[in-house]
């Protein structure tokens, strides 16, 4: 066990383990052909509470310290990264509210989640990826109300949420300072989902535009105080990096795993090809890259338990993660050889779900610049 | 209706069990111990009749100090309370035995609590040595009816209904309460606990029942005895026929089944 986690986390490991071989893994494989979203599968894992497990113990959730939610994500990742992602996404969609948002808020978002749903934070559009202050979303203030308009884009459980967390400007001279965050519920008038992304990977999860169109909302959904969004996003991201180098490490494992276990049994000139040792070596390089992006994972979560301060860490759990994911699944498919390119086998399918964990959250040269940001200044 | 659930725990039934070469006992080294997989179906039964018809699930296991790690798991899937019957006196206890230790534990628990129980759940056999004795046993000792192999029960009238499974298909009894039932895989799967049973259920305390609450229940000496233990034979190396066609090959079967008068 790499991850240092209590008893009742391994015995609840346990439980996900046997729960994603038996319901996860193997049934993924037609929904990754397919791109449909596996209601059912959501509806098992729901069952099982597992959506819940980022709630804080205040808010009715496990009250478990993150480095265990991290072990039971990254047992999730290794069956399918997509369902990792739904999951994890969802405590995204849940971030800004902790962050900034009300105590009534906190209360109404955490039940929202613990009664059976999903969240989603919405803050990327067309024109604002990276440059996530360039967008173009807009909240007017009406009397007691907000009204929102514009498109947001590439929202993971856009939709499937059950409510949303979505930025927009509530005052566009001011640039980043002008952006606003606010809490919206399906449902509520003017509020719709668009263009659903037919995805390279992570296909068991749901991407897709979400759209405000004179939507009308209380006042009282402003998340923080006008100004204060840009600021709230970033620190969602923040916290919501480490979980997906968390995915992305499962992803890096899991790819380990097939390449070892395909390497033990693949017989050519009369022997395993795992006995030699340029194969040997490439399992060595990838349990390297996974432990070390594991205990990044872990350190990162054991400073955001403490109070401490892990933005820089974060971004280099992310980060480094992706990076081990996309390699050690590239190096799966060089261990399976030409059947590792053919899609009846497992692992391309790893590589294409490896991709997007140096591209989501910010990309992996936006972690590289928040990185530099952190370390350059203090010497 | 008060149901009680006997379980028993087993070592992993998906490892591939070999035996010491020093002392010809099962190796059990790094094996994870589970609820045996019937015992997992007569409590799911047990809980679905519950949810259906009212009541309560207790769940007893006889067994060493840890079981209550298999009893608290019965906890996270629906079961209300747990026992663990165990003593130094029960180790070496037989399947005759086990199940003496069963019948006084169920009437010293219905004399303590004040609870009777109408249906005593056990797994129709246990993964491990696949006795099968611990249910009809027990109906004996207790002079109560029993259902072996259920694959469902209903509440009825004047007791339940069960399904029971035979060798050509399925039957349907009706039975009179109370009674002993065990349990072959039904149509449904256990349920998954959910992250907040677990918690909950790890966090329960699990009384200890021993002899001196129970009696001293020693072996009888000729009940049974072990003589040997030991693995199944390997198969032995079959006949592998690969001819140049696969018409070729049909063939030489044929013709091999004909001279060994198999045809």
């Amino acid at each position: 066990m790499s991850y240092l986690i209590s008893d009742e986390a391994k015995d609840l490991l346990k439980d996900v383990h046997e729960f994603c071989e038996k319901e996860v893994k193997e049934q993924c494989k037609e929904y990754d052909r397919s791109g449909e979203w596996p209601k059912d599968i959501y509806k098992k894992a729901i069952d099982m509470q597992l959506q819940t497990l980022e709630v804080p113990e205040k808010y009715g959730g496990p009250g478990l310290d993150r480095v265990s939610v991290a072990a039971l994500i990254e047992e999730m990742a290794k069956a399918d990264a997509g369902f990792a992602t739904t999951i994890s996404a969802s405590g995204l969609g849940m971030k800004p509210v902790l962050i900034a948002g009300t105590e009534e808020q906190k209360e109404r978002a955490c039940r929202r989640i613990t009664e059976g749903g999903f969240g989603a934070f919405a803050l990327t559009e067309p024109g604002a990826g990276s440059d996530a202050g360039a967008g173009k979303a807009t909240a007017v203030k009406d009397g007691d109300s907000y009204i929102l308009n514009g498109r947001k884009c590439f929202i993971t459980n856009g939709g499937v949420a059950s409510f949303y967390c979505i930025s927009a400007m509530t005052d566009k001279s001011a640039g980043t300072r002008g952006m606003s965050m606010f809490y919206i519920e399906k449902g509520t008038p003017g509020l719709s989902t668009g263009h659903e992304e037919d995805k390279m990977g992570i296909r068991t999860s749901n991407t897709c535009d979400v759209v405000l169109e004179n939507c009308r909302i209380p006042a009282s959904n402003l998340i923080g105080s006008e100004g204060q969004g840009f600021k709230t996003a970033m620190k969602t991201l923040d916290q919501a990096r480490t979980w997906m180098g968390c995915v992305a490490t499962g992803i890096a494992q899991r790819s380990m795993e097939e390449a070892i276990a395909y390497g033990k049994q693949r017989i050519q000139f009369g022997k395993p090809i795992l006995k030699n040792e340029v194969l040997k070596f490439k399992i060595a390089d990838m349990e390297i890259g996974i432990e070390t992006a594991r205990q990044m994972v872990a350190h990162s979560l054991t400073l955001m338990d403490k109070g401490m301060p892990y933005t820089k860490e974060s971004a280099i759990a992310k980060c480094y993660a992706g990076d081990v994911a996309v390699k050690a699944a590239s190096e799966a498919i060089q261990m399976f050889g030409g059947y590792g390119y053919s899609r009846e086998y497992p692992v391309e399918k790893l590589l294409r779900d490896a991709k997007i964990f140096q591209i989501f959250e910010g990309t992996n040269e936006i972690q590289r610049i928040v990185v530099a940001n952190n370390t350059i200044g203090k010497f | 209706m008060e149901i009680l659930v006997c379980i028993k725990q087993v070592p992993d039934d998906s490892v591939t069990v070999h035996l010491k070469a020093n002392t010809g006992e099962a190796d059990l080294d790094g094996i994870s111990p589970v609820v045996n997989a019937f015992d997992t179906y007569a409590l799911e039964m047990a809980v679905r009749l519950k949810e259906s018809s009212g009541g309560a699930v207790t769940v007893i296991s006889v067994g060493p100090e840890g079981t209550e790690n298999a009893i608290k798991s019965c906890l996270a899937v629906g079961a209300d309370s747990g026992y663990l019957i165990n003593d130094a006196a029960f180790n070496n206890a037989g399947a005759p035995e086990k199940s003496k230790i069963l019948a006084s534990s169920v009437k010293y628990l219905e004399k303590s609590t004040g609870k009777h129980f109408d249906i005593i759940f056990c797994g129709k056999e246990a993964t491990d040595y696949s006795y099968g004795q611990a249910g009809p046993q027990l109906a004996e000792i207790m002079k109560i009816g029993v259902v072996t192999d259920l694959t469902d029960i209903k509440k009825a009238d004047a007791g339940v209904c069960c399904k029971q499974e035979t060798e050509d298909g399925y039957r349907t009894v009706q039975t009179g309460l109370p009674c002993v039932v065990t349990v072959s895989k039904p149509a449904y799967d256990p349920r998954y606990p959910t992250i907040r049973s677990k918690l909950a259920a790890r966090k329960m305390e699990i009384p200890v029942l021993t002899s001196s609450q129970i009696g001293n229940i020693t072996a009888a000496k000729t009940a049974n005895i072990t003589l040997r233990i030991y693995e199944p034979p390997k198969r032995k190396c079959g006949v592998k026929i690969k001819e140049k066609t696969c018409a070729d090959s049909a063939c030489k079967a044929v013709g091999m089944l004909a001279d060994a008068k198999l045809l």
